[in-house]
């Protein structure tokens, strides 16, 4: 009889292989060109239709935004919102991530493509390493689609583009790293909720508009504490950014990833699979 | 060594206790037929060895390490309900993904072998929903064989296919034993699993009643006479005062167990005044066997 042998796959040859599948996936998502284009769009409508005049009444609606990167966030770190263009910023993308990871672990559990998955690849972390690292991509393409949005919008209707650029840069570039706290919490949901589809859908998109934090900063005003959580870190990154708001997201992006991941993991590792 | 050693092993779905202190043995290289009753326990315990599901208790081995180590667990796979495929995407591409998934190197001559293996390398092409279900089943198959797994676990893979698609399965899993990995396959078709298995289980009540080989069975099933006569309530009543077991099926055929010769009984019979139709020997197959088995019998 053959001898038979049996090599165990690293971590990185595990992890290279179940990213090849989802990036794969990623790209073959119709919901993920959908996503990008309304990231796209809302900027640009929203900067694009203010300060249209109403041709019933004639009036001009006093526009939300004089400056085009008002939309991508605010001057200072507002966690207390006090109308709709406090609140309409870049992390309204973090709301579309949420549904993007909903719907790829929905897919994962619905086609039987976990059971495949989990009979070969007994560490469930590569797993949600796996859907983290795809969550926070699709999320910082949005955030790129939603800054050209932006742009469009500002030059279609006219508002400033004042702006101190590294700041911009760097509240740019913070987003997109909070993008990686907010795919983790996502996935974590998702695993939580795996077989309430809709309820993993509708849990991403409560805490993806940060309500809680509003909530706790209605409570508690504007404090730097809230910087603390994903929703406060990605408010933090505004139009004042200097290196200290890249520290604190990474540090905050990154920490949250360990908890949720390690989280998830433990649940996945203690559940059944049905 | 054996592929799989099962010892004691039990699960509690809250109070229902589906698994009763089940042991089971499959060694290297088997065709091993899982068979059982429906909720026996056998997609449990499959859904057990594949680290699907958790065990209450007992421990489960396979090729004498944890069922739990990553390195056997990456060396081995499984069609359990679904195969996992995503709808919209071809054969090909759904079988491309696992072997990445896979991290397969060589993964398009891969694709190509395994699809060759379950005859599907024609319809590579065509979108997985659009495939028939014996299609789909084969492609699970050979999602299941890439990377040459030393375990291959199916779950029911023939149910649902006509006579050409068992046929074709049947072809497969011969084809896949040739290769040398170890099968365990579940079924409710134990006459299609009779032609393929090497090994058997049968389950009840989540614990396992018998395991046996292909040759055990082979010997343990009874041989029998069987006939049909013009009358048929008077010949069995005769054949009864002369032999001890003699009893009437359900096709309408009188069977005698007793160890003689068809040219006995049709002399015997003669002599009694009772013509014969038809008369040959025969011999009972794993279905009645198991069927024999539920009701307790030998």
């Amino acid at each position: 009889m053959k001898e038979l042998n049996f090599k165990s796959p690293t971590f990185f040859e595990r992890l290279r292989g179940m990213l090849g599948v989802d990036f794969y996936r990623l790209f073959h998502t119709p919901m993920f060109y959908i996503f990008l284009a309304i990231a796209a769009v809302i900027p640009a409508m929203i900067l694009g239709t203010m300060g249209m005049e109403n041709p019933q009444t004639g009036t001009v609606a006093e526009p939300l935004y004089t400056n085009t990167w008002h939309i991508i966030a605010a001057e200072t770190p507002l966690y207390v919102v006090n109308n709709i263009a406090d609140y309409a910023n870049m992390n309204m993308v973090f709301i579309f991530g949420g549904i993007m990871v909903s719907i790829f672990i929905g897919h994962d559990y619905k086609s039987g493509y976990v059971k495949q998955l989990f009979t070969t690849h007994a560490k469930k972390q590569d797993y949600m390493l796996s859907k983290t690292i795809i969550g926070a991509f699709s999320m910082a393409c949005m955030c790129i689609t939603y800054l050209l949005g932006a742009v469009g919008g500002g030059l279609f209707a006219g508002t400033a583009f004042e702006v101190n650029v590294g700041s911009l840069v760097i509240a740019v570039i913070s987003k997109m790293i909070m993008s990686l706290g907010w795919a983790s919490l996502y996935t974590f949901l998702n695993i939580i909720f795996r077989r309430y589809f809709g309820v993993s859908i509708v849990s991403c998109f409560f805490f993806g508009t940060g309500i809680l934090i509003i909530g706790a900063a209605a409570v508690f005003g504007n404090n730097a504490i809230l910087n603390i959580f994903l929703y406060g870190s990605s408010v933090y990154a505004c139009l004042s950014s200097s290196v200290l708001t890249l520290i604190v997201c990474l540090i905050c992006s990154a920490a949250w990833t360990a908890v949720y991941t390690v989280a998830g993991t433990r649940i996945l590792s203690k559940c059944d699979v049905y | 060594m054996n592929a799989i050693e099962i010892k004691g092993l039990t699960k509690n779905f809250k109070e229902k206790q589906a698994l009763c202190g089940l042991d089971m043995t499959v060694p290297v290289g088997a065709i091993y037929g899982f068979i059982g009753e429906n909720g026996s326990g056998k997609s449990t315990t499959e859904k057990i060895i594949c680290g699907l599901i958790h065990k209450s208790s007992g421990t489960v081995k396979l090729f004498s390490k944890d069922h739990t180590d990553p390195e056997i667990r990456s060396q081995m796979s499984a069609l359990i309900e679904a195969p996992g495929c995503f709808p919209n995407m071809s054969v090909w591409n759904n079988m491309m993904l696992q072997a990445a998934n896979l991290d397969i190197s060589n993964a398009e001559q891969e694709v190509v072998k395994v699809l060759k293996l379950v005859r599907m390398e024609g319809a590579a092409g065509n979108k997985y929903k659009n495939c028939s279900l014996g299609m789909k089943q084969r492609v699970g198959i050979a999602m299941a064989l890439l990377g040459n797994p030393k375990l291959l676990v199916l779950d029911e893979p023939i149910n649902g296919l006509d006579a050409d698609g068992m046929r074709i399965m049947r072809e497969v899993l011969t084809d896949i034993s040739k290769t040398g990995a170890t099968v365990v396959i579940s079924s409710h078709i134990l006459g299609e699993l009779e032609k393929i298995a090497t090994h058997y289980g049968i389950i009840k009540g989540g614990k396992m009643l018998k395991e046996m080989t292909a040759a055990e069975l082979e010997a343990d099933c009874r041989t029998y006479t069987a006939l049909q006569a013009k009358d048929m309530s008077r010949a069995k009543a005769i054949l009864s005062c002369k032999y001890s077991h003699v009893e009437e099926d359900e096709s309408g055929y009188i069977r005698v167990y007793d160890t003689v010769t068809p040219e006995e009984i049709v002399c015997y019979l003669y002599e009694n005044g009772i013509i014969i139709t038809e008369i040959g020997k025969a011999k009972i197959g794993l279905e009645e066997y198991y069927i024999d088995l539920m009701k307790g019998g030998k």
